[in-house]
């Protein structure tokens, strides 16, 4: 596993921010009316070396670099191993307007300080072209572009070729970044940030009936998935199961959330019961928990809906890193196996007034050990998925 | 700031390497390990960084080997030739480079100053 976050990048530094209630947001100069949660020093070059193909990586794709590397030196593989090893990578697109545009006025271009292949920041595939030249992967792919789920789908995926015996083993992850003039500005025009006057430190909280939208977030995150016979033939350290995994389309509006959740429930369901599991099984959900009023009000309703008569713990991890968009599932799947591993893990930060009482949310960093988590990820164009995972036991 | 040192500074910065260890007898391409990617970046930066029109095909003797392969138009002095076609360059460095070519890739720092120099 590999994992940029501003929460933190190794347990350590994860336990003793969630410990001590620490988190980036801040006002960005280029909007002080909304939030973001930077990744501080990050510095790509500490993880490439020399590598002069980096001036064709946004941030994202730096962060999904990044983060892979990590992962493929995490797992010890061999170069052969590597070699044969399948990759699949969530992919948002560049929002970064001011920096990589050239000045064009009434159809004409004006200015161009672009370099010659300025194409390759966009070209969704770019972090899997990176990330195979450094690390020498050459079996199958997937660049999968699917908004807000897309990390998490690209793990699905994985794990149904894992599964499915066309893998032995597969890195999947993603690396976002909507930390920029123009990524902010795509999302306030949709009024999906949080705003207001207040410290956004204090007042983001997922699920609050006072929540007004989300703080934009960075990072990235790898995970090595691998089928059980060949991780324990090479003595790999199992870090958890995934045990089902599921995905669905609203087919309603291109960027609400269809309000009953039907089809994200369709999701769930899926990931559940292709884990043989029942939603009583569940001990922890890692909600999507964005803070925007249409996202909570269906997630929540669905829960409540899909596990009537139970009552798993629920968190938010984007209540701690903000909304990382592409990259939020792998980023909090790779979160999760880290609480695993500390057995530990937070609550929903600044949840005061739940909008939904019933729901047993985390309020507070929580001593636990749970069996089974469920994750979910929903994204703009009815995108909905969701993966079971499990904590290893031999 | 001089041609030279701006010339050294954009292949540092587009080749990710450090300036102190390129000179006008690095090699592009055999020592800073250039690609053709590298290369059309380097003429998108010499057209705005000098002003200049920069011909792929010139400046980084990108037809070189094509020339040498067409015997029936070269005429008997091959350097003379290659005078015509390169003009930029001198007769000493046509010589080096008519020496060199079995060696491998023979374009230097200082062929971009001379090409550069010599479009303006």
């Amino acid at each position: 596993m590999g994992l940029f976050s501003s929460l933190g990048s190794d347990p350590e530094a994860i336990v003793e921010n969630i410990l001590k209630d620490r988190v980036t947001f801040e006002r960005p100069v280029y909007d002080p009316t909304t939030a973001v949660s930077p990744v501080h020093d990050f510095n790509l070059k500490d993880h490439t070396g020399r590598f002069k193909d980096a001036r064709y990586l946004n941030r994202g794709v730096e962060f999904a670099l990044a983060a892979a590397l990590k992962a493929i030196n995490a797992s010890k593989l061999r170069p052969d191993q590597c070699e044969r090893a399948g990759l699949f990578v969530g992919s948002g697109p560049n929002m970064d307007l001011g920096g990589e545009c050239p000045d064009i006025r009434d159809g004409q271009i004006v200015q161009d300080p672009l370099p010659a292949l300025f194409l390759l920041r966009f070209l969704p595939n770019t972090a899997a072209s990176a990330i195979s030249r450094l690390a020498g992967i050459h079996g199958e792919n997937l660049s999968v572009g699917s908004a807000c789920a897309a990390s998490m789908m690209a793990v699905g995926e994985a794990f149904r070729k894992v599964k499915d015996g066309y893998l032995d083993l597969a890195f999947a992850g993603g690396g976002d970044s909507r930390l920029s003039p123009g990524g902010i500005l795509a999302y306030k025009k949709a009024q999906a940030l949080w705003q207001g006057i207040e410290d956004p430190r204090q007042t983001y909280a997922p699920f609050d009936v006072c929540r007004t939208g989300f703080v934009a977030g960075e990072g990235g995150a790898s995970v090595l998935i691998e089928s059980l016979d060949h991780a324990k033939a090479r003595g790999a350290r199992i870090l958890a199961e995934i045990c089902g995994y599921g995905s669905a389309m609203d087919g309603y509006t291109m960027t609400a959330p269809e309000p009953q959740g039907t089809w994200a429930e369709h999701a769930v369901q899926h990931a559940l019961s292709e884990a043989g599991l029942n939603p009583g099984d569940v001990d922890l959900i890692s909600t999507h928990g964005t803070g925007t009023v249409l996202n909570d009000r269906m997630e929540a309703g669905m829960i409540q809906r899909v596990f009537k008569g139970h009552s798993p713990k629920i968190t938010a991890l984007k209540s701690w890193i903000g909304h990382l968009a592409s990259a939020c599932g792998a980023v909090e799947l790779a979160l999760c196996l880290s609480c695993l591993e500390l057995g530990l893990f937070p609550g929903v930060r600044n949840l005061v007034e739940p909008l939904n009482p019933e729901l047993h949310f985390l309020k507070a960093p929580t001593s636990m050990n749970p069996r089974t988590i469920l994750l979910e990820n929903f994204g703009f164009g009815g995108q909905n998925s969701a993966l079971v995972i499990q904590s290893w036991k031999p | 700031m001089n041609v030279i040192s701006k010339v050294i500074e954009s292949l540092a910065d587009i080749l990710d390497f450090d300036p102190n260890n390129i000179g006008p007898e690095t090699y592009l391409i055999r020592d800073l390990e250039a690609e053709s990617i590298d290369l059309l970046e380097l003429a998108v930066v010499l057209n705005t960084e000098f002003k200049i029109e920069v011909d792929d095909d010139e400046i980084f003797l990108k037809t070189l080997r094509i020339y040498l392969d067409k015997p029936k138009e070269c005429p008997k002095d091959m350097g003379e030739y290659m005078m015509e076609k390169y003009p930029y360059l001198t007769r000493e460095r046509i010589k080096e480079i008519l020496e060199d070519l079995p060696h491998g890739p023979v374009i230097k720092v200082k062929d971009l100053v001379s090409y550069i120099n010599w479009k303006n």
